[in-house]
Order: structure tokens, then sequence, then C-alpha cells
């Protein structure tokens, strides 16, 4: 490293006739490139592929630590199961249904807010670092207040709701047709104002000229959002889309501590199915596959939204 | 040279003191400098043993950490401990029903040779029989020391059958029957409690009264038995009662919401543990105070009188130094010694293991409750869980579908039937 540094600073390269200097100066950028790159690649080796990787050989084994008797290679026959298990079909079906309706319902709710916030003006300022609280609170501890506040019998809304009857007296956590409404509920409470900030900063950034062009040539304030504000922010709302989905498609937390999947198990979320698997029964075997499962899920989310991305890149800048 | 060796005599005398004095604090104190690391549930007995821990560094000289967690996270820490060998507790608490584990595995140290060992010191003759098997026997090995056994009990609210010319139900039959005449919803009085909610919450109640009820979960051959004539039978008393008698919230109860809902006076009926007793005579939590009688849990007719136990034992880390288990065994036999389960029981603990502290004077005068206790440690039950290693595994497949019916999306025998085929899969 030294060396190259030393040697790449010297300027009679083309005379020194041995050693390092002897290769083009080309060559040893690159490889002094790679050389700083090096800790940063072995970083995500260590912390992001190597963990990968080992998740996938653990998929396809039967490996259960507390039997490790009972260790053995079975190929993909955990996933054949998995595809076979009622429990998980109706995990990834719940967490499809969770992850469409809170991210479809914060971006309406999060459009809605950014465009009310958008003028710069004292009171919008205040506004925004208020509703920016729920943001700040651990989706645990908000799944935590939520659980104390709805509780049925002595909860400070659930035992208003129950006895109004709007809700079944079991409580809504505890009915199996609104858990997971609930649950969608306490996602969009908490995350609507994130949707809501990275949207305001997209209108922020639209061009000031084109509007004031729509105003003085007459068109509704409808006619301009549809025609010049949306096109434009869709960059924006596509990364607020892509943030969020990826992150209601791993839900866990919130879903962990307010109802652990149950009733029954119509909360059963993915992630809800492989801690219990992992960390419950020290089922690593399965827990990789469903993991994985998970993580081709997420990837195949993310991909369609990065092509989207600059698909409407490339039409908004007209190439 | 003379003031060098009046100096010289004078180091050596003071060398020679010290180290005399230190040979006798080493034989005072034995494990001075050893320090243990104790992975604990946080239960009652959990701040009582921090509180103690300095009284056991004066009677030894070693010091005691206590690590206090929930269930979930003991759990996976200590196996993540025993399945690393990283020996980074040295004694654990062990749960009743996870004594077939970790026979299984070997994780603890099976105390049978120290027992021997020591037998004059432990004095076990005066510990229940019963306790020192379920808590910590599993097939000969003494994989953990009985260190806190708990009663199941059934607590009930003495004025209201009084008030209704009703006597504490002896049998299931009576239990049912008074739950549904001591409910009315319109005054918010429900005549029954228990866990609903999914996961070991339900699970462990149900098996409870599914066992009272006639029910078992394993068959004559140890092989799973979920969906047989009598547990479909019970779990649907279970459902009508959760249906008609319980708090509406209930199925969404564990055990702090059923606590709750009793200390709060909207509970008639509740089985519970009895180290959960306590509370209830405390103003500060409970508003029946004064109302509360505990009683034997109720058996089905023409069954057996045998009682739920379960509880807690003291297990040592398999992988700990042979330093370290020396230690912690003589912390074992100094935890579970007369004076000291005394001691931990008036501060709170509410957990017993010797016959002599349940007749203690001293306990009875401020738990009235505890001859019931001592009549259940005589005909415990700790196998109505059964401690076999796949019970986490049937554990989770029952609350799921003891929870399903009680909610609703299932019949106790679609439900039960299922649980069974998944449980088989198991063995």
């Amino acid at each position: 490293m030294t060396n190259i540094a030393m040697n790449l600073s010297s300027t009679d390269q083309a005379r020194a006739p041995s050693g390092l200097s002897s290769i083009p100066f080309a060559t040893r950028r690159k490889f002094f490139l790679v050389a700083m790159a090096l800790p940063a690649v072995a970083y995500v080796i260590a912390l992001g592929v190597f963990p990968l990787v080992k998740g996938i050989w653990y998929s396809l084994y039967e490996y259960n630590l507390l039997k490790p008797a009972r260790t053995h290679f079975v190929g993909i026959d955990n996933y054949v199961n998995l595809l076979k298990d009622a429990d998980f079909r109706g995990a990834i079906a719940n967490t499809v249904i969770f992850t469409v309706f809170s991210v479809a319902i914060e971006l309406v709710f999060g459009f809605i807010i950014a465009l009310a916030l958008w003028r710069d003006d004292r009171f919008n300022r205040v506004c925004l670092t208020l509703i920016l609280i729920p943001v700040t609170i651990t989706p645990l501890v908000v799944g935590l207040i939520f659980k104390g506040l709805l509780l049925a019998d002595y909860g400070m809304v659930g035992y208003y709701l129950a006895q109004w009857g709007l809700t079944d007296p079991r409580g809504l956590f505890a009915t199996p047709s609104t858990a997971l409404a609930t649950l969608i509920f306490i996602d969009i409470w908490e995350w609507t104002p994130l949707v809501a900030l990275i949207l305001l900063a997209g209108l922020k950034a639209l061009p000031g000229d084109l509007l004031e062009a729509a105003a003085v040539d007459g068109a509704t304030a409808w006619r301009t959002f549809r025609s010049i504000t949306l096109p434009l922010m869709l960059p924006a709302v596509m990364l607020a889309l892509t943030l969020r989905t990826i992150d209601a498609f791993r839900v866990f937390d919130s879903v962990f501590v307010t109802t652990g999947g149950g009733p029954g198990n119509s909360t059963n979320t993915l992630m809800v199915y492989a801690v219990k698997e992992g960390l419950s029964f020290f089922n690593i075997g399965k827990a990789s596959a469903i993991a994985n499962i998970a993580l081709l899920g997420v990837a195949i989310i993310a991909a369609c939204f990065i092509l989207m991305i600059r698909h409407f890149d490339k039409r908004a800048n007209g190439r | 040279m003379t003031f060098m060796k009046g100096n010289f005599q004078k180091f050596a005398t003071v060398c020679a003191v010290a180290l005399m004095t230190g040979m006798a604090q080493a034989a005072d104190k034995p494990l001075e400098g050893v320090t243990l690391n104790l992975a604990s549930m946080n239960d009652q007995f959990s701040a009582v043993l921090a509180q103690i821990a300095p009284k056991f560094k004066e009677a030894t000289g070693a010091e005691l950490k206590v690590d206090i967690m929930d269930y979930g996270s003991l759990l996976t820490k200590t196996t993540a401990d025993f399945v690393g060998h990283t020996a980074g507790y040295d004694l654990i608490t062990m749960d009743i029903v996870w004594a077939g584990q970790f026979a299984a595995n070997g994780y603890t140290v099976d105390l049978n040779e120290l027992m021997k060992r020591d037998a004059k010191d432990l004095d076990s003759a005066d510990i229940y029989p019963k306790l020192m098997e379920a808590l910590g026997n599993y097939k000969g090995k003494q994989v953990a020391y009985p260190f806190a056994g708990y009663a199941n009990v059934l607590a009930y609210r003495k004025d209201l059958f009084d008030a209704a010319g009703l006597k504490a139900p002896e049998t299931m039959e009576d239990l049912v029957a008074a739950a549904y005449k001591l409910t009315d919803p319109a005054k918010k009085q429900y005549g029954f409690v228990a866990n609903g909610q999914k996961g070991p919450a339900v699970a462990q109640d149900w098996m409870q009264y599914n066992a009272e009820m006639g029910g078992a979960i394993l068959d004559k051959d140890g092989k799973p038995a979920l969906n047989s004539e009598a547990n479909i039978k019970s779990l649907t008393v279970y459902r009508d009662l959760f249906k008609k008698a319980a708090p509406p919230g209930a199925a969404d109860y564990d055990w702090g919401g059923r606590e709750e809902s009793f200390r709060q006076g909207i509970a008639a009926t509740m089985q519970t543990w009895s180290v959960g007793a306590p509370g209830y005579y405390d103003p500060k939590t409970s508003k029946v105070v004064g109302k509360v009688a505990i009683a034997l849990a109720p058996r089905g007719k023409g069954l057996p009188k045998i009682y739920g136990i379960g509880g807690w034992g003291m297990a040592i880390n398999a992988d700990a130094k042979d330093k370290q288990k020396e230690a912690a065994w003589t912390f074992i036999k100094w935890v579970t010694s007369p004076a000291i389960q005394k001691e931990m029981n008036l501060a709170g603990a509410g957990s017993y293991i010797r016959k002599s502290t349940v007749a203690d004077k001293d306990l009875n005068a401020k738990y009235p409750f505890l001859p019931v206790l001592n009549e259940v440690f005589e005909n415990g039950d700790g196998d109505y869980r059964p401690r076999i290693p796949e019970y986490p595994e049937i554990q989770d497949i029952l609350g799921t579908a003891v929870n399903s019916v009680l909610v609703g999306t299932a019949e106790p025998k679609a439900a039960l039937d299922a649980a069974q085929e998944a449980a088989a899969k198991l063995f």
C-alpha cells in the first residue's frame, strides 16, 4: 500500500526501470483503487455475503441446534415442505396484504399531508416537526403502546370501543377479522409522516417556473396536479414506495409484541414465522429457508421499483 | 546494616502477618475472587435473588451476578450459550418443562454425584419428593436442583361465592357450574378467567384444565395423543367457558392480563400459580383484598386427587470450568438451605421446595394459604405438561390450535386433529 502510494506520487515513473513503476500508470491506479476499496468489500463480504451464503447453505439441511444428532443434508426439502405448509402460505398472504394496504394508504395520506405542508411558512414547519414524532418511536414500543390502549377490558381506547359496540367485545387484537387491519393501522400511524417527508422534499424540488406557467395559462389546481406535479413527482413517489414496501414486507416488532401472530394464525407474517422457528425452536434449516424466501420477495419488489424509477426518470428527462 | 536488618525483620513480620490473615480469610471464604453469573427468569424470586447476593458473598466470598430476563430471552440466551459452548452463565434457572431438552443434550451438570457426595449438607429429605423429581430429574439424570416450586391452586372470590350460597368448588363440574352462575356481564362480573392468548399462555392454561378434566397430551407410549376424545371434550368445555363466563378480552390474556382481571375484581374464579397469590393481599395492586380464598384446584368427578406443579430448578452449565462448577454447587446448597429458603420467602419470593418452609410459623402467619401448597406438593403432578425434548413445539402447536378455537376460527375436533397431525411429525 505504502509502496504504491509513494510510487504514485513520484513524477519520474517512466524513467524508473524496476519495481512497481515498471507497471503502467493506469494499471497501478486501478490497483490502488481496488486496494482502497478492499476494506469496504471485506466488510460487505463478512457481514452481507457470508451470512447470505451460509443462510442458503443451512436451508439445505435439516439442522436444529437442539437436535444436533439429526443434522443431515436434505436438498430443497425445506422449501418443498414450506410450500406445502398451510401456515407458511398464510404467512405469505398476511405479509402481502399487510404490505399492499399499509403502503398504499400511507402513500395517499402522505401525499395529502405533503401538499398541505408545501408552502414554506412557520406554521407548516412546526406541523412537520410534530407529525414526525411517531417515526422517532421504536416500532416495538409503538406496538406495546397500542396493545395497552386497545385492550378490551381495561384499555383506555379499547374499553370504550367495545362498550359502544364499535368492536367485538374481545377487542381488536383478539378478533381474527380485525387484528391484521389494526396492525395495518398502526403501521400507517407510524410511517405516514416519513412518506410525507420524502414527498415534501420532492415537492420542494419541483421547478417553480413550470407551475407558474401553468397558473398563467389558467390551469385548474387539479389539472396542474395531474399533468405537472404528479408526473414530476414520480421518482420521489417511487423512492417512498421502495423504502416503505421493503420495510413493510419485513414487519416483525409490532406484530410480535401485540398478537404474536394470532389470534390463530391470522396475523402470522413471514418474519414472525422465521423468528419463531429460528429463535424459539432453533430450527435453523427451516428458519433459513423462510428468511431466504422473504429475501427473494424483497429482492423482486426492489428490482421492480428500481426499474420503474429508471423508466420514469428517463421519461421525465425526455430521454 | 543494622538499619537494613531491622527493616528487613519488620518487613518479614508484616509479610508473615499478611500471609496468615490471608490464609485465615481464605479458609473462611473459600470462594474469594470467584464470580458466578446467574441467568434468572424474571419472576417473583429474581429480585429476591439479587437482593440476597451480597449475603452469599459475605458467607463464601464469591460474587453473584444475577441477570434477570423474560422467559423468551432466557431461553434464547441460555440456549445460545449452551450450543456455542461459551460458558457465559454458570448458573441457569430451568423451567420445569425444559428438563427433557437439557437431559437429552447434556447442557447442564448431572448433579447426582455431587448430591451423593454432599448428602449430609443437603437435608434433602426435607424437600418434597415430587418437587425433587419434577424440578430437575429427567429419566434418572438430575439436570437441575429444585429451587422454586409453584403449586397450581384455585383462587376464588369468597364474598361472591358466599353471597350466591355456593361452596368452594371441589370438582371441575362444580367449578363450571359456579362460573356460569356467577357471570353477569351487565355488572362486569365474570365467573371464570384463564389465559386465551395464542402461544405458551393459552397452551399451558388449557393443559392444566385438560388434565383436571381427565385429558392427557401423551398416550401410554409417550407419543402425542392430542385429539383424544377426552381432550376434545375438555377443549369444548374450555371454549364454552370463554364464550359465556369469561371477561370478553380473555381470548387475548396472557398471565399478566389474567392476574390483573382477577385483582381488578372482574373474575370470580381463576386457577393460577401460587407464586401470584401474595399479590391479592396487597392493597396497592389489588381491589380484592380480604375477599379472596385460595383452595385446592378442582378435579373431574372420580379422578384421582393429583394437582399441577410447576416452577424452576437451578442448573449448572456443563461448559463452566471446574472451579466455577464447584462454586455454583456451593451456591445451590446455600440458596436451597432451610434458613435462606425462609428468608427468601419472607421477602416475597413465593418459591417453596421444603416441607419445613411451608410449615414455618412466621411464613404461615404472613401467607395463610401455605397448607394448600403442602397438599399440592405432596400430591403433585409435574408431567401434565410433558417434560420431553419436543415440548416447545407441542406447546406452540397447541397454543395456536386452542387459541383458534377460542376465537371461533376452528372447531375443537378439527383444531386438535390438525394439531395431532403436526405433533406426530416431531417424533
